[in-house]
């Protein structure tokens, strides 16, 4: 047996320091590590991070990933002087691995938020990325933003999504009502099921995540309104990363040139968003 | 749900499987000579012994996993999703398996050692002849529990992309928005794996009675 006593000797509570030490010391290992240089790049090929349960950006259909950010992978391949190298995972570990040099980039929907700035770049928006909340058809308590007031809303932990509910819970007080209780989860695919169980009363994502889902269920989910100012979601890569943040700007500069772009917006979101910003300051 | 959705499950599976079975077939064995360095009070290295199985018995899996991951490749060492789940499979369940193989240890009654040492047996024919056969025996139902348990763990894998039954039926369900049918097919997967596993166990324990009555 260990010797776990109560009784605090010398000896232990030297143990117990140490390792207190040693873990305090392994954020200041993540902290060291170092963005691969376009050189460093060029040599080994570019990895790069999507994910599996985002659709339509990125999803598996018969064991083969697609969507847009898939596709543009593809396209990528072809623009790229060099390999590229895909891990796919979920979404719990792309940002850490990003911020650690684990990847060279997150080819997935990166929402741009401030804090988020603060260890990552961010390249030209690929989306419009406005958050909408999403009901259940037959609940019919809910018509406007204003009926939100107190009901219970899903969200995916760790995301841009719940760092601005603030904004709904201030447009609700503004009409004399506020946010009701947060249930976070960690992809959406159960926040989705939760709403259709009742567990929830509405999910908050991006508009292009939402109407994918509700055009798929129209029967069970219906879209509602805008809860949030502007938002935009891009690739990210690890803070001061700046040779590869411009390569991949001219390569999704190159791919609006010819058109490319809208047309796969237009296949996989159901609409082009002409007028994107090239590059965004968020205000959250 | 389509039949590639299917193969892609099954394609799980065989992850699932392939993962546990290295946990296993590592982490039994080192449980094991974890656990007589403790016994054999080997000195400084029961000791550490005794802290590794402290921390890794109260380490989760997804965070021993994510601290390789992440970690690992900053002093230098790179490391794929695939081996950093193994080792994190390994280094957590030889935790376990260590004291499970402990609890025999101790159990072993010490006059048979004595009388193999009285006959001039040496001590790795002593722990060969004597000593593992009986305390594999006496240890069987509890590393099989250990072992039932490490398969049902393995989905905490998929947090660094590894695809196995679990991950694989989530990724069905985000495609068609229904997440229950690719969850029963999981579920009927897992059953049988683990049904196998613990025949296997009565397979042994029957053929170790017969062998006693012989």
């Amino acid at each position: 047996m260990t010797t776990v006593s109560n009784t605090c000797n010398p000896v232990s509570r030297r143990l117990t320091l140490g390792l207190a030490a040693a873990l305090l010391a392994v954020p200041a290992l993540f902290g060291s590590a170092q963005a691969a240089s376009m050189d460093e790049i060029k040599s080994r090929g570019l990895i790069v991070a999507t994910e599996d349960d985002f659709r339509p950006f990125e999803f598996v259909k018969d064991g083969k990933a697609t969507g847009f950010d898939n596709e543009m992978i593809e396209d990528l391949r072809k623009y790229a002087p060099f390999e590229i190298k895909q891990q796919i995972l979920p979404w719990t570990g792309i940002l850490a691995g990003v911020s650690t040099g684990k990847y060279d980039a997150a080819i997935t929907a990166v929402i741009i938020t401030k804090e988020r700035l603060a260890s990552l770049d961010f390249t030209s928006p690929i989306a419009d990325a406005t958050h909408y909340y999403v009901k259940r058809k037959d609940d019919k308590s809910i018509s406007s933003i204003k009926d939100l007031n107190g009901k219970t809303v899903g969200v995916q932990a760790g995301s841009a999504l719940l760092a601005r509910l603030p904004e709904l819970g201030a447009m609700l007080e503004k009409q004399g009502g506020k946010l009701g209780k947060v249930v976070e989860y960690t992809s959406y695919p159960e926040a989705y099921q939760d709403l259709a169980l009742g567990r929830v009363d509405y999910v908050v994502n991006t508009v292009v995540n939402l109407q994918t889902m509700v055009a798929e269920k129209p029967g069970v989910f219906e879209l509602g309104q805008a809860v949030s100012g502007k938002s935009f979601p891009a690739w990210a890569v690890a803070k001061g990363n700046t040779e590869l943040l411009n390569f991949l700007n001219g390569f999704i500069a190159k791919e609006k040139e010819t058109g490319r772009f809208a047309e796969l917006q237009k296949k996989w979101f159901g609409e082009s968003f002409p007028s994107l910003p090239v590059k965004w300051d968020p205000e959250f | 749900m389509s039949w590639g959705d299917l193969l892609a499950i099954l394609q799980g599976a065989v992850v699932t499987v392939t993962l546990s079975f290295a946990g296993i077939l590592i982490g039994s064995p080192v449980g094991l000579a974890l656990a007589v360095l403790r016994w054999a009070d080997v000195p400084v290295a029961a000791r550490a012994v005794a802290v590794y199985v402290s921390i890794l018995r109260a380490t989760p899996l997804v965070t021993l996993l994510l601290l390789l991951f992440f970690a690992l490749p900053n002093i230098g060492i790179a490391v794929d999703p695939i081996s950093a789940a193994i080792l994190a499979l390994v280094m957590s369940t030889a935790a376990f398996n260590c004291e499970v193989w402990r609890a025999s240890l101790m159990n072993f009654p010490k006059d048979q050692y004595e009388a193999a040492q009285s006959v001039g047996m040496n001590a790795t024919l002593r722990f060969r002849r004597i000593l593992l056969p009986q305390i594999a025996r006496a240890s069987l139902p509890g590393l099989v529990n250990e072992m039932s348990l490490l398969i049902k763990v393995t989905p905490a894998l998929a947090v660094v992309g590894v695809v196995d039954i679990t991950r694989a039926a989530v990724r069905i369900g985000a495609e068609t928005y229904e997440p229950l049918p690719p969850f029963l097919v999981a579920l009927a997967l897992y059953v049988p794996i683990v049904f196998i596993l613990v025949s296997l166990q009565r397979w042994i324990e029957r053929r170790q009675i017969r062998a006693e009555a012989a």
